[in-house]
């Protein structure tokens, strides 16, 4: 059977009023105006809506949807920014734009900090359990949080819509990752305690985020939607061809139809790292993974069938981003 | 000395009342105190209508005996309290040392006062949550373990919310990580607010596992209760006192010393003093001093099985393997 995918647009609000279109559309019970549950034959689960402070909100997703969808978040109200942490068991497919990012699981950029001015898309894997949350933050309460380890002189340009988009997408980082992965195991949306877990979780992920943004290289560049799809489209190639030889610049630069300087420019304000830094750090997580697979027998063939010419080489730069050798980790195969 | 008279509250008169009583003044969120050996901080910020933090960070260059005569009684105090260095319970005129035993987690009904000493040179990291008993008798009702009692519990004729624990591993994260960040203005109240929700969701998750004792309690019973326990840890080397002759010190019924010990502490007398006596042999076992046969005799056991397997009970593993571990 081929279901047709089903669907939607929505946009969100700072305060709880964007469920009602869920309620509407979807014809979702909404309990408290917090709690959000999914007709079954949509999906099963639901999400949790709450307003932390004046200026956040926290929107927790848990569902397992059980028909193809598409979910487009709508660039209405301008006046928050959106991080949004994909904690699912299985990869989210993430559409900016007209630019699918394919899943597979060394291609897992698992958070993203978009301005919601930018429209975004989401297609859920049917029949696994998505869970996911996203932080709304009020830009101006945002910049004055942004503005405790930052110079003013910064902090206003870097807030300033008219010169500079702030976007990015990345890792989630493993301090947030600890908290969001206990919040998945351990609690459940009825547990008395749950919201005040919630907040908790929302104010600390608030935290990291400022104090990891804070050591970010400043790219002052104002994005428009196509350059966002763009770059987007040319992480996705590299994320899909891990096994390859990075491709070069002006291959990339091709792709996403710029100049190779506007490229660069733009890929590593997005991406907060070079295109063929993103591409080797990227390649070496994944050798994290192949390590531990217990696949293969021999560093040389990692190296081999990630791509690399020179074993040695491999080594020396798994050493240098884990601080530790391949062979330490290396799990052989049991045949 | 200096004597501090003062109150708390979810309101925030206290702040300007008890700043001149520290030899200090008030500066926007900030009590700050000048001359202090480091700068440290005092910062009061109101969370809502419900709820109030005070986060204190301060080494002490004076000693402090804190009286506490709460005002209001329509709040309930939760003091996440990391002090290092002598401080001390005063219990009418006799100075209990607050060690190793002593809680670090006080949840105390407003309507209790306390006094509470610092000595010079203590360093004290503290965390209070000054939370309106309305408020928390709302978080309770979604616990199903509450359902028949949650008037009960929130009666004062009926019962009074008071509590000596140590923290558990999530509560003792959630410090850490309020005390070492380096944010600051805004940024350092989220992680301030962030911390007290965590920390009130880790105390209804502990508590929903705790059995509710009602009882009414006054000052006194929680002075003699906290002295009971300052006895056992004072003869943790010898045999268990018995129930007879603590209710008699306690002044009170043996009923009612279990009952009040179990309700304040949160164990019964006996499984409290085997506890502390465990850790005790634990720690002289990790000197290398001694054997397990004399730490048995040095603490009273019948011999040197019934320690190991009291100790493999306590902790999981025999002492032997415990040594090989360290």
């Amino acid at each position: 059977m081929i279901n047709k995918r089903l669907e939607f647009t929505y946009h969100y609000t700072l305060t709880p009023e964007w469920q009602q279109q869920i309620v509407e559309n979807l014809g979702a019970t909404l309990i408290d105006n917090k709690l959000l549950i999914i007709p079954e034959e949509i999906a099963s689960g639901g999400s949790v809506f709450l307003e932390v402070l004046p200026g956040l909100s926290v929107h927790l997703l848990d569902m397992t949807f059980h028909v193809p969808v598409a979910i487009t978040r709508a660039a209405k109200d301008h006046n928050y920014y959106m991080i949004y942490y994909d904690i699912g068991d299985e990869i989210t497919t993430h559409i900016l734009g007209d630019t699918v990012h394919q899943a597979g699981y060394h291609s897992k950029l698992g958070m993203g900090f978009m301005d919601s001015s930018v429209t975004g898309v989401i297609i859920p894997p049917v029949n696994e359990r998505s869970y996911s949350l996203r932080l709304l933050v009020d830009k101006n309460y945002y910049k004055l949080l942004a503005a405790t380890n930052r110079t003013a002189e910064l902090s206003d340009l870097l807030f300033d819509e008219s010169k500079n988009t702030l976007f990015f997408y990345s890792h989630i980082d493993s301090r947030s990752k600890v908290l969001l992965n206990k919040l998945k195991e351990d609690h459940h949306f009825s547990s008395s305690s749950f919201e005040l877990k919630l907040k908790h979780i929302a104010l600390y992920l608030l935290n990291y985020i400022v104090d990891r943004t804070a050591d970010f290289e400043p790219i002052i560049n104002k994005l428009s939607q196509q350059d966002i799809d763009n770059i987007l489209k040319t992480s996705k190639y590299l994320l899909d061809n891990l096994l390859t030889e990075f491709p070069g610049i002006p291959v990339m630069a091709d792709i996403a139809g710029m100049s190779g300087t506007k490229y660069k420019t733009l890929f590593k304000k997005i991406l907060k790292d070079s295109p063929s830094n993103f591409f080797s750090n990227e390649k070496l997580l994944l050798a994290q993974k192949l390590l531990q697979s217990g696949d293969f027998n021999h560093i040389n063939d990692i190296a081999y069938e990630l791509g690399y010419n020179n074993p040695g080489y491999f080594s020396r730069m798994y050493k240098k981003m884990f601080g530790f050798s391949p062979v330490d980790v290396l799990i052989k195969s049991i045949y | 000395m200096r004597e501090v008279i003062h109150q708390y509250g979810v309101e925030l008169e206290w702040v300007t009342d008890i700043a001149p009583k520290l030899g200090g003044y008030v500066d926007g969120n900030n009590i700050v105190v000048p001359g202090e050996a480091r700068p440290g901080t005092r910062f009061i910020l109101p969370i809502n209508d419900n709820m109030t933090a005070f986060v204190v960070d301060v080494t002490y260059n004076e000693d402090v005996i804190y009286r506490l005569r709460n005002i209001r009684d329509d709040f309930v105090g939760v003091y996440y309290n990391l002090t290092e260095g002598d401080a001390v319970h005063i219990l009418d005129d006799v100075s209990r040392l607050a060690g190793r035993w002593g809680c670090n987690l006080a949840v105390f009904d407003a309507n209790l006062g306390g006094d509470y000493l610092v000595k010079m040179g203590c360093t004290t990291f503290m965390l209070a949550i000054f939370i309106k008993k309305s408020a928390l008798k709302n978080y309770f009702s979604k616990t199903e373990q509450y359902d028949q009692i949650l008037d009960s519990v929130f009666d004062s004729e009926k019962n009074t919310i008071v509590k000596f624990d140590r923290m558990g591993s999530q509560a003792w994260w959630l410090m850490n990580e309020l005390r070492k960040t380096n944010a600051t203005g805004a940024l350092y109240e989220t992680m301030v607010i962030g911390t007290v929700y965590g920390l009130l969701c880790d105390y209804l998750d502990q508590t929903a596992n705790q059995e509710i004792i009602l009882e009414k309690v006054v000052q006194e019973d929680v002075v003699n209760i906290i002295a009971s326990q300052a006895y056992l840890v004072e003869h943790i080397e010898e045999q268990f006192a018995g129930i007879t002759k603590l209710a008699t010190d306690a002044n009170m019924s043996e009923t009612k010393y279990k009952r009040l010990f179990k309700k304040i502490i949160g164990i019964t007398p006996n499984a409290f003093f085997l506890t502390n006596k465990l850790s005790f042999a634990k720690e002289k076992l990790e000197t290398g001093n001694y054997t397990v046969g004399e730490i048995a005799v040095k603490f009273n056991f019948t011999d040197a099985s019934h320690l190991i397997e009291q100790f493999k009970r306590a902790f999981g593993i025999t002492p032997k393997e415990y040594l090989t571990l360290l």
